[in-house]
């Protein structure tokens, strides 16, 4: 379970997050959205210890990410904004790497999960973004985390990749909390169980995805204006 | 988990013509210094051999070091790094026995030199090889001083230059040179704290074991440093 409560990260004089506080339960899918520079991809780097908070405290299964730090992301699966990945190396290499140090044994099963096993022996920088995609999925699965923190897992690709993304997204939430970051609204309304709206640091909204065709973006709308 | 990352580090270097070009041109270089003095001055010397590679290592070190985290921040697979079960320092170590090791292949690869040596003339091989320890101890404490640098910026060349300033200062200021234009007060005090002063006693096959000491200590706080700037990343 994630539990972060008042929140804050300041950079030099930028407020990039600002009192953040929310709950999740277990099995959750939840979409975090926002316009750009809105604070998503600083709060899930603050979620993942990778930055330190200005004030605040972040608690994952009761554990804090700076002070217990390798406990905490034993239990957390994250693909970071961009989905930056060692390029040089080859797939089976890279996944081989993530799985050693996350001690993960099943690495073949991931792989055929996430369906790398046509491009296992090719260099990552030889792929698609598709599978470059997949690469950083299958590495965020390593380890089987109780916890998935995705940060736009869909960005740049086309809609068929997307929604390839998308159904192995759903697939995993069977057994996995979900916090996934995402400029597309109909990737919310179609996977994700509760919203989360950030605008200038602030959580503008959370509760449950409005039901119906267009809802998440007229709420969007609705709570980044006001 | 250490050695997973040092073999990571390592296989970048391996498997890139870069880690090659870096250390043939080392060998190249330090080769050719030393058949020059044996067919143009008539010498054949391992001390001068031993005397000039740390001005060699002064530009092969920062050419290997500028890329170790530079490019990872750049490309941002620091984040990957550092969002993985591993500690910091073990990130920091496991880069810097992958660099001091590319360095031990670079210092092999001079070892036909001694070899030729004894064929000219009758050599004795602890000397050799204390001569060669002491560049392995210089290597590791200017490889832990540049990889600072290299943590520092995203930017290689900046990490290079500055890195090169920063081991030119260190050797300018244990050479005559330097001897010459600063007041002798000063240069006495300041010579105990120079790599070449240490590194003159291994050259001439004295192990002393302040000068290991004084190697040791100062590429421990060097990582030290390298590990406080990783942790404090914002």
């Amino acid at each position: 379970m994630i539990v972060v409560s008042s929140l804050s990260k300041i950079f030099e004089k930028t407020i990039a997050v600002d009192g953040v506080s929310f709950k999740t339960k277990e099995g959750e899918i939840i979409g975090f959205l926002g316009p750009n520079g809105a604070g998503k991809t600083t709060t899930m780097r603050l979620l993942t210890g990778y930055l330190k908070s200005t004030s605040g405290k972040v608690s994952i299964n009761n554990l804090d990410p700076i002070k217990n730090r390798l406990e905490v992301l034993k239990n957390i699966g994250y693909l970071p904004e961009n989905n930056p990945l060692y390029l040089e190396m080859k797939v089976s290499e890279y996944l081989e790497f993530v799985s050693q140090v996350k001690g993960e044994k099943n690495i073949e099963q991931i792989t055929k999960e996430v369906g790398l096993d046509e491009v296992i022996n090719k260099k990552i920088e030889e792929l698609s973004r598709g599978y470059k995609q997949r690469v950083g999925l299958a590495a965020a699965l390593c380890g089987n985390p109780k916890i998935l923190i995705l940060d736009e897992p869909t960005s740049g690709l086309d809609p068929l990749e997307q929604e390839k993304i998308r159904d192995l997204i759903k697939k995993l939430a069977k057994r996995k909390t979900i916090i996934f970051s995402t400029h597309i609204l109909s990737e919310v309304e179609d996977i994700a169980s509760r919203l989360i709206i950030i605008n200038k640091g602030k959580i503008v909204y959370d509760g449950v995805k409005p039901k119906g065709k267009g809802a998440v973006e007229k709420l969007f709308k609705k709570v980044v204006k006001n | 988990m250490f050695k997973k990352l040092y073999q990571k580090e390592l296989s970048y270097y391996l498997n890139n013509p870069l880690g090659y070009i870096i250390l043939i041109l080392f060998s190249v270089f330090a080769n050719f210094w030393y058949v020059k003095d044996v067919f143009v001055v008539g010498t054949a010397s391992m001390r001068a051999f031993f005397d000039s590679v740390p001005w060699f290592l002064m530009i092969f070190i920062p050419a290997l070091t500028m890329r170790i985290f530079a490019e990872e921040k750049k490309v941002n697979t620091i984040e990957v790094l550092l969002t993985l079960p591993v500690k910091e320092w073990q990130i920091v170590f496991a880069k810097f026995f992958a660099l001091l090791t590319l360095i031990i292949i670079g210092l092999l690869l001079t070892v036909s030199l001694p070899l030729s040596l004894s064929i000219l003339s009758k050599i004795y091989l602890p000397e050799v090889l204390v001569g060669y320890l002491g560049l392995i101890l210089f290597s590791a404490m200017m490889v832990a001083f540049s990889m600072i640098f290299s943590l520092l910026t995203k930017n290689q060349i900046i990490a290079f230059l500055v890195s090169l300033l920063g081991i030119f200062s260190f050797l300018v200021s244990g050479s005559d040179f330097f001897a010459g234009v600063v007041p002798r007060l000063i240069n006495d005090v300041i010579i105990y704290y120079t790599p070449l002063y240490h590194l003159s006693f291994f050259n001439r096959s004295i192990l002393e074991l302040r000068s290991i000491v004084y190697f040791v200590s100062f590429t421990l706080t060097f990582l030290l440093v390298n590990k406080f700037f990783l942790e404090n990343r914002d």
